[in-house]
């Protein structure tokens, strides 16, 4: 019985296990890749779906109407704009009798577009007064802030004293508050824009 | 064996070249994303604009005052400030109203520009200037229309930006 059951087990023992190995083998792998395959495309996909969609949110996040306005984030280009702004502001808005085609020569080099036109028309009756009523004029920038910022355009509340004194009498100052829009040409703001608040 | 593997071998390359470069994709947006909600600039831009906006509004509440609804104006003032300035406002509360009764008048304003002229986020603390146009009418006469320049501190409270210090911004004082 012992033998018999060695005999009888022994080659169906033996038979399926060189048999399974050849079989088996290449009939797993096969099935082990069909399924590797589209599960690594499936995860290539959904993770340059989530990067994708990671990187936007990102810009999203970023660039709002809020971070393309630089007022003050850049600080740099913040007091940089202010500073011209103003300087020019106090050039082109003083004048003496002596020395209008001194201001008149200012504005050409810090202002353009409508604002040089505005300045042009308004300036004729200012050379004027000046020289018949001995008129002097000094303006000074009180306060400026930058209410919007970009590469090249910038747009700037300015308070401003101007403080006229007529030969023989008393200094009057009166107060201006001006909405300024400036360009940057060549390297330097320019004013484009001037409307009285 | 040799043409299988030829195939398979540039084809599994590029399985292997997309996975990474899709691994890579999701890493740099993660790092995108999360360096994007941590952009302190951003942030910053958000609080200047937040600022202003409520600098603006406060400003023109703190300019609007209608004596037959004087409650309401004033809840408005003490709404819109806050440390000195809101002591002051309620403290001054009672003598401000008989003024107002007595003068019957009615100030509506319109602010025409504002700006942050600085802005610490940290502190939460920062200055605005604001241009408005002023309209006081009293019982008698025509409405006198002003044009007023207001120079502003605001502190970040838990209910938002609110004025801690408001004045005329002056005018003069800068005449040698």
């Amino acid at each position: 019985m012992t033998q018999d059951t060695a005999t009888v087990t022994g080659p169906p023992d033996l038979g399926p296990v060189p048999e399974s190995g050849p079989d088996g083998g290449p009939d797993t792998a096969p099935a082990r890749r069909r399924w590797v395959r589209p599960l690594a495309a499936v995860l290539a996909v959904a993770l340059l779906g989530v990067g994708g969609t990671l990187f936007v949110q990102g810009r999203q996040l970023r660039d709002t109407p809020a971070t393309s306005n630089r007022a003050l984030t850049d600080s740099a280009a913040t007091s940089r704009v202010t500073g011209d702004v103003s300087s020019a502001l106090g050039k082109v808005f003083s004048y003496s009798p002596q020395a209008t085609a001194a201001t008149k020569e200012a504005a050409k080099q810090l202002l353009a577009g409508r604002a040089l036109q505005q300045y042009a028309a308004l300036f004729g009756q200012v050379e004027k007064q000046a020289a018949d009523q001995k008129l002097t004029l000094t303006s000074q920038v009180v306060r400026a802030g930058v209410t919007r910022l970009t590469g090249s355009s910038a747009h700037l509340l300015v308070f401003l004293d101007q403080i006229y004194e007529r030969e023989g009498k008393a200094a009057t100052t009166a107060a201006a508050q001006l909405s300024v829009t400036a360009e940057l040409r060549g390297g330097q703001w320019r004013i484009v824009d001037i409307t009285s608040r | 064996m040799a043409r299988v593997s030829m195939t398979t071998t540039p084809l599994r390359a590029a399985a292997l070249a997309l996975t990474v470069a899709a691994a890579v994709a999701a890493g740099w947006g993660g790092w995108s994303r999360y360096d994007a909600a941590h952009d302190a600039s951003a942030a910053y831009a958000q609080a200047r604009n937040d600022a202003l906006a409520a600098g603006e509004q406060a400003v023109q509440n703190m300019n609007t005052l209608d004596h037959a609804r004087l409650d309401q104006g004033l809840d408005s003032w003490e709404d819109s400030t806050t440390g000195d300035l809101h002591k002051q406002l309620v403290d001054g509360r009672d003598a401000f109203v008989e003024q107002i009764e007595a003068a019957k008048t009615v100030s509506t304003a319109k602010v025409l520009s504002g700006a942050v002229t600085e802005l610490d986020d940290r502190a939460g603390k920062a200055g605005v200037m604001v241009a408005l146009r002023v309209t006081v009418t009293a019982p008698e006469g025509e409405p006198a229309v002003k044009e007023s320049r207001m120079l502003g501190q605001l502190t970040r409270t838990s209910g938002g930006w609110k004025l801690s210090a408001l004045g005329q911004a002056p005018v003069g004082n800068t005449a040698g």
